[in-house]
């Protein structure tokens, strides 16, 4: 098991290695560059911004000086906001971001969990059908209708919240309420879902069936041995979602002016803005690939029947 | 796993914390809340170009003179006066008693250095050329091959500064309200290096000073009270929001949470509710829509089938059916400014327009090649294109195929590759002038998109930048734009822009709709 | 629910002394699935949209493209269009007269709904019938709708079929082999899912330019990454499990244990996942759309009338409701059926009905 944890970990760094390079050179490839605008800039202004980002030099070249430069911790200055070093704005951005995206994964994880398994319990029963609609609706209904409904029925109609902003004294946290519950809830429908079918899997596996032989309460059971379980699938798809909902989702970051990640990586992404990518592309691998590495090492804790060889 | 997401959180949640108690207040009266429609690029003006930027150097920065916030015509700023040479080529300001915003005297010099940094080519000013095209020996020094002393701008003493431009340049007060000729604070830039413009170390020259600064959420400003007019700016600060979605924006607008939307901010789809609301602004605005045609793809190249595209597509329609917004539909591309009045161009003409594709070879549209029609992602280009296709499909039997680009890509396309037949483009000039619309079009100049030549065209707009401001000028410039529009059809003008904003001119004074969008904030107040 | 639980109890009493039927895998699915109302129903529900979205060139509806542009914005109504036209317009007037505090239209106004009254009278497209009311070119919804449906179906049938193989197999290859080949199949999937997909798919236009095919590389490429690391973990938690073991010993090769013993038994999980993505793909179609890629104007998709009727809800919610449920009504059809095809496709519960 050590020797696994100790090799899974090595193995994250030629993956970062091999993102690096590759996002690198997919920016550089894109059409279309970080000073182009619907005014065109005459040739030799576009050489004297060129020359004092280094973008007139050649390509491998301007890749060792980025990697040079990132592996000291700097990732360069931003090319569209001239004032900011990419940085800062992670550093700015990030904590937003995981404040609203933690909260909704907590509320979508507690939520759907508990739904999932309490509707596999009580299979086909009325709470069955009543959840797995909802759960439905919140996976087929986009986050660009779900915010507006609620923005509009919460802040324009009831006037109870404001209608979008950030925390700042005035605001408080209440501006978080409506952003949760919507980035939360196609989360909230998928962990239930999944969580739903795969407990009804387990309920249906030999050991269970042996635990209740064994004239175990209902109550140990579940807990003891079918949440365990269950827990797999779940845990799977958390890796990725984690380390996606974290990292902002713009179309709530938009809906509810938030100054997160999600809007900055569609903006650089528009704006070839390439350090700002390389930025997010590293933060977003990172907390990926770590998180899968836990999933990995989990998984063992999880269930006593994995081992890796 | 839960264990390290409370932890994760409760970290953010202190990071936040901290964030939001360094944002503190401004002081007593007025704050007036605004969109800016998105986060700026920078807020150095040597560094910007955008509309965003250009609306913060507004409150921050000032130069020689500013725009009015009516008209957008120039008025005296920092330079109380002006006297203008015989040749009308050399400006003379003489400066009144302004200050910087940490009480440093501005002097003629600092305006020297100023447009010297502008176009200094280390600085990679977007904008240089806008100094570089108009005066002496500026366009050298920022393409590297000539040196800063030999840029015709002196400080003949502290309060006197003196520029020579390469011409009789008519527009030439118009020209410095623009960004790029504002006064900085070498000083502190020289202090502070790239983090002058961060709130902590802020020098300004405006009305207003840099307080606090949140990228993607807001920028606040605060009044300064070394402005050298600061008796007359009355609110005590200003809220810059960053939102880009216009629904977003509106909705705010609606709950109360903001002040003033200018015309990006305002949702095209919702304009059948918003043209009812007492706080809606309209006016005409000079910026135009048109469509590019690329003259060297067939079947493009032929100026009949380009004339009966462009008179087959009802303007009026598009402004009063589609975009319900109040543009002003025109066949024409040059707004009409003192003395130059707009060409009508080929207005919308059926009869006329089937007879031109039936000489141009394709009758009824029969044998018309497969065409494609590019536009950047956006809802009003789409809704534009989806229209002008069924206008062209009905009244000239012409099949086009949309394709809608991502912006750099479109960009790219459009103005690099060239690879298009025809486009959407938009214009809005840097300063009123028929010049700035035209000479765009001038072989190989950099914007031509269509990739357009005409010799006639070319003479006609170098005569006009040689003549001064006049009847002669305009006349030049009027036959200028004949040629493109009329005789070439090189472009498709469809309208002007009407500039929209939402704002209460019950509570608040000193907001206008303008023709260029211009609004600089010195003179707002809470009525 | 008493009843159900005792019975289940029951059946797993029965299980051991029931006789086996020799019975098809699939004979035997298809005959539970028929048993479970929901499922059938969800069933009868997909079939219909596929019937509907094929036959949709030969329906009698209007042109997804005809704009009749006097018509912009009528809400849904079985009245020809001419009447619900006019009613539309002055109530807009008199909202106008509200706005202006006047009492009464002036003569433009009068005379604009004069001429509309005329036109009204002579011009055949007014009695055109727009059931589910029109978009913002005058263009019918019921239309649009039903042609975004096809393109959407499509996206998210054969999106859900490449994620569903393509994620199984790579996902149990590297559960079962384990060892270097799931270290690199699975570092593999954290580059992809690391790589900014937004640019890729701008470099996939810019080279291969936008054609159908393209699209449906573009939505396939990342699409199953997730679902791989899902059917990988399930491999892995039952490699060892009692029957594999059995089937090891009985000189089973790994292909066999894999995929006749192993998948169908993490089959219940990947069937609802895979209906998970089914919406996924209906929505990166209309990203893809915004980065050109995805379908042309004047052709829309459910994304994409989502999108814009989102815009316009409080105005016009029709141009909201008429794709958002025609599209939550199919994932719903499509998450039945899925749970009832995993029902009836669980080994385990085989002999239980």
């Amino acid at each position: 098991m050590t020797r696994y944890i100790v090799r899974r970990f090595l193995s994250l760094i030629p993956t970062m290695f091999l993102i690096i390079v590759f996002a690198f050179a997919i920016e550089h490839l894109a059409p279309g560059g970080p000073f182009s605008s619907e005014k065109k800039l005459p040739p030799e202004i576009l050489a004297n911004v060129l020359a004092k980002y280094h973008l007139d030099e050649s390509l491998p070249k301007q890749f060792l000086r980025y990697m040079g430069d990132m592996l000291r911790g700097d990732l360069g200055p931003s090319f569209r906001y001239k004032d900011f070093t990419v940085n800062q704005l992670i550093g700015q951005a990030l904590p937003a971001s995981m404040l609203l995206g933690g909260l909704a994964l907590i509320v979508a994880v507690v939520l759907g969990l508990g739904v999932g398994v309490i509707a596999a319990l009580k299979q086909n029963s009325w709470i069955d059908y009543a959840t797995m609609s909802l759960a439905v609706i919140g996976i087929s209904v986009p986050l660009f209708v779900i915010g507006p409904v609620i923005k509009l029925v919460l802040a324009l109609q009831l006037k109870w919240l404001p209608t979008s902003g950030w925390i700042d004294g005035r605001n408080g946290w209440i501006v978080l309420i409506m952003p949760v519950i919507t980035l939360s809830f196609p989360y909230f429908a998928s962990i239930a879902r999944l969580s739903r079918a795969s407990v009804l899997e387990v309920l249906r596996a030999d050991y269970i069936r042996t635990a209740r032989a064994k004239g175990l309460t209902e109550a140990t059971v579940v807990f003891k041995h079918v949440l365990k379980g269950a827990l797999l699938p779940v845990i799977s798809y958390l890796g990725p979602a984690f380390a996606g909902i974290i990292t902002g989702t713009v179309v709530v970051e938009t809906i509810f002016t938030i100054p997160g990640m999600g809007r900055f990586y569609i903006q650089a992404a528009t704006n070839r803005d390439y350090t700002l990518i390389m930025g997010d592309v590293i933060v977003f691998s990172l907390i990926l690939v770590v998180m899968n590495f836990v999933v990995d090492v989990v998984y063992g804790f999880l269930d006593p029947r994995i081992s890796y060889k | 796993m839960r264990k390290s997401l409370v932890g994760l959180v409760v970290a953010a949640s202190l990071a936040t914390l901290f964030f939001a108690s360094c944002g503190q207040k401004g002081g007593s009266g007025a704050n007036m809340i605004f969109n800016n429609g998105g986060e700026p690029q920078s807020l150095d003006p040597a560094l910007t170009s955008g509309v965003p930027e250009a609306r913060l150097t507004y409150s921050l920065f000032e130069g020689l003179v500013v725009n009015d916030p009516q008209t957008s015509k120039a008025v005296p700023a920092i330079a109380e006066s002006w006297t203008v040479s015989a040749d009308q080529k050399t400006y003379t300001f003489k400066l009144r008693n302004a200050k910087f915003s940490d009480g440093t005297k501005i002097t003629a010099q600092d305006f020297v250095d100023s447009w010297l940094r502008v176009l200094d080519p280390k600085t990679a000013a977007p904008y240089a050329y806008i100094i570089g095209d108009s005066v002496e020996g500026a366009g050298a020094f920022n393409a590297g091959k000539g040196s800063a002393a030999d840029v015709k701008i002196k400080a003949v003493n502290a309060g006197t500064f003196e520029v020579t431009f390469v011409g009789p340049l008519p527009y030439a007060i118009d020209m410095l309200t623009h960004n790029a000729f504002v006064v900085t604070p070498k000083h502190a830039i020289d202090k502070f290096g790239a983090d002058w413009v961060k709130p902590a170390n802020f020098v300004g020259s405006g009305p207003f000073m840099l307080k606090d600064w949140k990228p993607q959420d807001k920028i606040v400003v605060v009044k300064n009270p070394k402005y050298w007019d600061a008796k007359n700016v009355k609110l005590s600060s200003l809220t810059y929001l960053a939102i880009e979605d216009g629904n977003v924006a509106y909705d705010k607008f609606k709950a109360g949470e903001i002040d003033w939307l200018a015309d990006d901010s305002v949702p095209p789809a919702k304009i059948d509710e918003i043209k009812l609301r007492p706080d809606y602004q309209v006016t005409a605005g000079s910026s135009i829509y048109y469509y590019i045609f690329n003259v060297t793809k067939k079947p493009f190249t032929d100026v009949k089938v380009r004339k009966a595209l462009s008179m087959s597509i009802d303007r009026k329609a598009i402004v009063e059916q589609v975009l319900k917004a109040g543009d002003i539909a025109s066949a024409g591309f040059v707004p009409a400014m003192a003395g130059f009045t707009t060409t009508k161009g080929n207005e919308y003409n059926l009869d006329e327009a089937k007879k031109l594709l039936a000489e141009a070879g394709y009758p009824n549209g029969k044998g018309f090649p497969k065409v494609t029609l590019i536009y950047n992602t956006n809802a009003r280009h789409k809704v534009i294109a989806e229209f002008v296709q069924d206008q062209w499909k009905k009244n000239l039997g012409i099949s086009v195929q949309l394709q809608n680009l991502e912006w750099a890509t479109f960009l790219d396309t459009r103005q690099k590759t060239h690879e298009f037949q025809v486009t959407r483009a938009g214009w809005l000039a840097d300063y009123l002038d028929p010049g700035n619309y035209l000479d765009m079009f001038k072989t190989g100049s950099g914007n031509n998109d269509g990739l357009y030549s005409n010799p006639k065209y070319d003479e006609l707009l170098a005569k006009a930048s040689s003549l001064p401001a006049g009847d002669e000028r305009n006349k030049t410039l009027e036959a200028a734009e004949q040629i493109l529009i009329t005789d070439d059809q090189a472009i498709s003008p469809f309208f002007f822009y009407a500039n929209k904003s939402l704002v209460d001119l019950t509570k608040w004074s000193g907001v206008y709709s303008n023709a260029m969008d211009i609004h600089p904030t010195k003179w707002i107040a809470k009525k | 629910m008493k009843a159900d639980k005792a019975e289940r109890v029951d059946a797993q009493v029965n299980e051991f002394d029931q006789a086996m039927k020799p019975v098809s895998l699939w004979a035997d699915a298809w005959r539970r699935l028929k048993k479970n109302k929901m499922a059938f129903a969800g069933l009868y529900i997909v079939t219909f949209y596929i019937v509907v979205s094929m036959l949709a060139p030969i329906l009698p509806i209007y042109s997804y493209e005809d704009q009749v542009i006097a018509h912009t914005n009528l809400p849904p109504s079985l009245r020809p269009a001419g009447e619900v036209m006019i009613e539309t317009r002055v109530a807009y007037m008199r909202k106008v007269l509200k706005a202006e505090a006047r009492s009464s239209f002036n003569e433009k106004e009068e005379a604009e709904i004069a001429a509309m009254k005329a036109d009204v009278a002579v011009n055949p497209d007014h009695k055109r019938v727009y059931v589910l009311g029109t978009d913002n070119l005058g263009r019918d919804m019921l239309s649009r709708t039903l042609y975004g449906g096809r393109i959407s179906i499509m996206i998210g049938l054969v999106g859900t079929i490449t994620a569903t193989l393509v994620g199984i197999l790579l996902g149990s290859i590297a559960g079962y082999a384990g060892g270097r080949v799931d270290n690199f199949i699975m570092r593999f999937v954290d580059i992809l899912y690391g790589l900014p997909y937004m640019l890729i798919v701008i470099i996939m236009m810019a080279v291969f330019g936008k054609n159908i095919l393209n699209l449906f590389v573009a939505i396939a490429l990342v699409s199953w990454l997730t679902l791989a690391r899902v059917v990988r973990g399930q491999v892995i938690s039952l490699k060892n499990a009692e029957f594999v073991e059995a089937a090891r010993s009985m000189g089973a090769s790994p292909a066999r244990i894999v995929f006749r013993h192993l998948t169908p038994n993490t089959l219940g999980v990947i069937v609802v996942f895979a209906t998970l993505l089914v919406p996924d793909f209906i929505m990166s179609e209309s990203f893809l759309s915004f980065l050109g890629l995805g379908v042309s104007a004047p052709l829309a998709s459910w994304g994409s009338l989502v999108s814009e009727g989102a815009n316009t809800m409080e105005l016009y919610p029709w141009q909201l409701l008429v794709p958002a449920i025609a599209m939550t009504l199919f994932l719903f059809a499509m998450n039945f059926l899925g749970d009832g095809l995993r029902d009836a496709l669980d080994p385990q519960s085989k002999n239980r009905l």
